[in-house]
């Protein structure tokens, strides 16, 4: 019995320190397993990641043994990875290759670039890419990312319901606000639907409305122009009349919103042109869509039916296999126009890169959109979208505005809301 | 020499020596090294795991700058100077505190009250209600913020229910006060459970013979429940309020999963706001390490006057 409990005391304690010891493995790096293989990290299957996919098939033609490790990692969840591995200063942990919302390059790029790799040696020719795009990338004269799909947007309207009330969408086409929320109202009346859905607290919506007059939230110097920005007063104006009206219903989560037009209980949206991957799922819906530009903002200067929300580039981080990375974004995102024409009718990707712009596959009539060539509507309206201010405070802008819209829809006064929402940058801005 | 011939027990000069080599490894000393000996394994890796991390945010604390390249900031107290001046921070402080006044009083209270029904000897199915109420505690917290967030929905369960019973749908989690309000009620769903298994354990300590004592001098059951079995469980309660002050000055599972910080803010903890400086917006950790020694000055003024107010061994 002695020897027993002798034998199982140490089995008790070498056992512990066996389990600890098996469970610090180190880590391989992205780039030490496999000289052809890329790990990236993207968001968004149907759109994204699908990109990746056929990418990675072109680039396989010439080079067969080459392999993509794609991760699926949610903007939110990437940006906050990015912040503790830099932080930490753990950059060995990062991917080869990641992609970034344009807002938000400035922002990472000025406050870790330790994070990046730029694109000084590469091959890629940025001539072939718009100025206003490859500019979010493009810090102190360094390129640091490859500009992927364009954020211009869109007015996506449903034909049949608008039919019901009597519209088609020429009604709704180069039209102001003040026109649009009258013949919503009927629509609405008519059909019982409304035209127009979105996050609550979220101001993708004003965002746009504010691009589209050609206005930002800071000025060129990077001043926040928050209170005294007429349009943006405006544009929180039309707002306020939409949810009010009952044409603008809130929702709590990006699933909802995404559920109000794909289940019929939202006949529209007005969103960058991405949002048309997610629109096509609801496959029983063919047919019934149509694309138009926006309305534009009443009684401010500068004010168009163009504008843009989102829209993502490519970056190459400080721990990856450069040359490949480089090499694999150079072929494909930048030099494919195979590529584009494969990814255009699925899931929506409208290039920035130039030529890919002047391929057929963009006039092709889209069966879902009632046979409208839809892409090539939208990069005719990219043309015409104004471009804006971002800088590094740039989410912080937003958010301070987020606040500021919930409260004015609450009651609160306007000019005192957007006032407290300049203080709240200004503060953020140290 | 001399020392080994005295006689034990005598107390002369000569034996000093022996004296003292005994009372040096005497077994009281021994004891205490012993004691030590055991101790010192754990108290050096708390010491590494946790001290050492709290000196070092508290540097972190009087530095400023962007990203990695962190500086000592001038005035060395800047970031808690600016902390007085940041609006939201006071938002959340003020949200973080009416979670604490509202919910930990309600949750300790009904805490209280189940586990004084479930000790009734003559409570039939005891182990199924035990569990059932024990049962909230075990789910994940975000699971069941996620689970809260959909029911209390523009479209969720209870809107719906309402909408049967011919009431209005309300927007739960778009206004300030009904979101603030469905996150207290996620929190006592959650931790009632929890505090009340504490109470169940220290009812079990409090002699039957009281109670029937009281109730032969004419009491009645809240008579007797709140003169006889509340004060005994004292210690209990200082517990419980402590662990439910601390846990409550830190929410953040709930603030982030369940109201998103709720509309504009209205909902938000401090260290919900915390994580929102230092990793949602241009980082700043600095100023995060600031706000957490403010949350740990709240924990420690609060759980001082707890143990001054509520512990009677002093």
């Amino acid at each position: 019995m002695k020897r027993m409990t002798k034998v199982a005391t140490a089995v008790a304690m070498t056992l512990p320190l066996a389990l600890i010891m098996s469970g610090c493995t180190s880590d391989t790096g992205p780039s030490e397993a496999d000289d052809n293989t890329l790990t990236v990290w993207a968001w968004d299957p149907n759109f994204n990641i699908y990109a990746l996919q056929e990418a990675e098939k072109i680039y396989q033609q010439d080079h067969p043994d080459f392999k993509l490790d794609i991760v699926e990692t949610p903007w939110d969840d990437l940006q906050t990875k990015l912040t503790t591995l830099a932080q930490s200063q753990e950059t060995s942990e990062l991917p080869d290759i990641f992609l970034m919302q344009n807002n938000a390059f400035q922002k990472n790029v000025i406050n870790y670039p330790d994070l990046f790799s730029d694109f000084s040696d590469s091959s890629v020719d940025y001539s072939q890419f718009p100025q206003a795009v490859a500019d979010y990338s493009t810090i102190d004269g360094v390129n640091y990312g490859i500009p992927f799909d364009s954020g211009t947007a869109v007015q996506a309207l449903r034909t049949d319901v608008l039919t019901e009330a009597g519209y088609t969408v020429a009604d709704f086409t180069d039209i102001t606000w003040d026109d649009f929320v009258t013949k919503a109202k009927d629509v609405l009346a008519k059909t019982g639907k409304p035209l127009l859905s979105g996050q609550a607290g979220s101001s993708d919506m004003i965002m746009m409305m504010l691009q589209s007059a050609g206005a930002s939230l800071f000025d060129a110097d990077g001043t926040p122009t928050i209170a005294d920005n007429d349009a943006l007063e405006a544009a929180i104006d039309t707002y306020i009349e939409l949810v009010d009206a009952g044409i603008f219903i809130e929702v709590n989560s990006w699933d909802e919103y995404i559920g109000t037009f794909v289940n019929g209980s939202v006949a529209g949206t007005i969103q960058g042109v991405w949002i048309v991957g997610s629109i096509q799922t609801a496959a029983d819906q063919s047919g019934k869509w149509a694309i138009t530009d926006l309305p534009k903002l009443d009684g401010v200067s500068g004010a168009t039916n163009y504008s843009a929300n989102g829209g993502s580039s490519w970056a190459v981080s400080s721990n990856a296999n450069v040359e490949l990375a480089q090499d694999f974004l150079a072929s494909t995102f930048a030099g494919s126009t195979a590529l584009y024409d494969t990814i255009l009718p699925k899931s929506g990707a409208v290039a920035n890169w130039t030529p890919a712009g002047a391929s057929d596959v963009y006039a092709q009539p889209s069966e879902f959109f009632g046979g409208q060539p839809i892409f090539a509507d939208v990069v005719a309206f990219g043309a015409d979208v104004p471009s804006n201010n971002t800088g590094a405070y740039y989410y912080e802008a937003r958010d301070a505005v987020s606040a500021a819209i919930t409260k004015i829809i609450g009651g609160a006064d306007a000019k005192e809301a957007l006032a407290e929402a300049q203080s709240t940058v200004e503060f953020a801005m140290g | 020499m001399s020392a080994l011939t005295t006689t034990p027990g005598g107390r002369g000069g000569s034996s000093d020596a022996r004296d003292l080599k005994r009372r040096w490894l005497g077994t009281d000393r021994r004891h205490n090294l012993t004691g030590w000996a055991f101790l010192l394994p754990a108290a050096l890796l708390i010491v590494l795991v946790s001290f050492v991390p709290m000196i070092q945010a508290f540097i972190l604390s009087l530095q400023t700058g962007r990203g990695t390249r962190l500086e000592f900031a001038d005035p060395l107290w800047y970031n808690y100077q600016r902390l007085l001046g940041d609006e939201i921070f006071k938002q959340t402080l003020g949200n973080t505190l009416i979670y604490l006044v509202i919910q930990v009083p309600i949750m300790l209270i009904l805490a209280m009250v189940l586990a004084n029904l479930l000790n009734n000897p003559n409570l039939r199915f005891k182990a199924f209600w035990r569990t059932a109420i024990f049962l909230p505690c075990a789910v994940s917290l975000v699971s069941y913020s996620l689970v809260f967030r959909t029911m209390f929905a523009n479209d969720g369960f209870v809107n719906d229910v309402l909408t049967t019973f011919g009431g209005q749908p309300v927007n739960w989690l778009g206004e300030a006060d009904t979101a603030r309000f469905v996150l207290i009620l996620g929190l006592l769903w959650r931790w009632t459970g929890y505090n009340m298994i504490f109470f169940l354990a220290g009812l079990q300590n409090i002699d039957r013979s009281t109670l029937e004592a009281a109730r032969v001098d004419g009491a009645n059951a809240l008579q007797v429940f709140w003169r006889v079995t509340v004060p005994q469980l004292r210690p209990i309660i200082l517990l419980t309020a402590i662990m439910s002050t601390n846990g409550t000055l830190q929410l953040f599972d709930e603030s982030w999963a369940l109201t998103r910080g709720g509309p504009a803010y209205a909902s938000m903890s401090v260290s919900h706001y915390l994580y929102e400086v230092s990793f949602q917006r241009n980082p700043n950790f600095g100023y995060g390490a600031a706000l957490a020694y403010v949350i740990l000055i709240l924990v420690a003024v609060l759980a001082f006057i707890q143990m001054k107010v509520g512990d009677k061994r002093g």
